[in-house]
């Protein structure tokens, strides 16, 4: 990638924003269905702002999905990704 | 064309009766294996269950529903068809909330088939539930603390 191209790209990736949902349990102890992120720059700098907003959810088990695909490892975030904190599941 | 795999409120018995109906169409199944997930009045100490009220993570459902009927028509040869069917919103007990119809060449695969897309639905669909009470009161399912 030419360099001015990647250096762009990386500007970009400092001013993401990023669309978080929260399902089951977790909407009612946040209080918040959806809600928009900006100007986050990595992963782990959303998991923290996110976790500053909502200290409650320290106490419940979730997993974390990034575009509808559950994630494990820390992701490396796009700008518009959506990012969902999920319960365990109970559907049936 | 994405079949859908939520409907708001419950699984009526016209849905499935359309579902029976449409399966004429076809002749080159020979077995239909159904499962139908009703929503129990459960007792809780003093309380009883009146309703169950289902939310969904409609993307991610639709990604997740795709996925699990892909994995099972690999698995199973002799399934041509699958579908899935699960209720969003207040369900009140008695009522249907899940609808599972697999069809196949034959009875062994078709019910085998069926058997595993519940389990599947169960571990990877994103749907959770709350249990309604007679007195209005409610409560999380797979809500463990951590």
């Amino acid at each position: 990638m030419p360099a001015e191209e990647a250096s762009k790209q990386k500007i970009q990736n400092h001013r993401m924003e990023i669309k978080v949902l929260f399902f089951g349990i977790l909407a009612e102890v946040t209080q918040t269905m959806f809600r928009h992120y900006r100007d986050v720059t990595s992963y782990e700098d959303l998991m923290h702002r996110i976790t500053d907003d909502y200290p409650e959810l320290q106490h419940y088990n979730y997993r974390v999905a990034v575009n509808f695909e559950i994630t494990d490892e820390p992701p490396v975030l796009k700008n518009k990704d959506e990012v969902a904190f999920m319960p365990p599941f109970a559907g049936g | 064309m994405t079949p859908d795999f939520l409907v708001n409120g419950p699984i009526t018995g016209e849905i499935i009766a359309d579902y029976i109906a449409r399966m004429e169409k076809s002749t080159e199944q020979g077995a239909h294996s159904l499962f139908l997930g009703q929503v129990r009045a459960d007792i809780k100490g003093l309380k009883r269950v009146k309703a169950i009220e289902y939310s969904a993570y409609e993307k991610m459902t639709s990604k997740e529903g795709e996925n699990i009927i892909g994995s099972l028509l690999k698995e199973f040869e002799d399934v041509k068809n699958i579908r899935i069917l699960h209720s969003t919103g207040v369900v009140m007990a008695g009522k249907i909330s899940l609808l599972v119809v697999v069809s196949a060449g034959h009875r062994h695969q078709a019910m085998a088939a069926c058997t595993r897309a519940v389990e599947l639905i169960k571990e990877r669909l994103p749907v959770w539930k709350k249990e309604i009470f007679e007195d209005n009161t409610h409560e999380w399912k797979g809500n463990e603390l951590a």
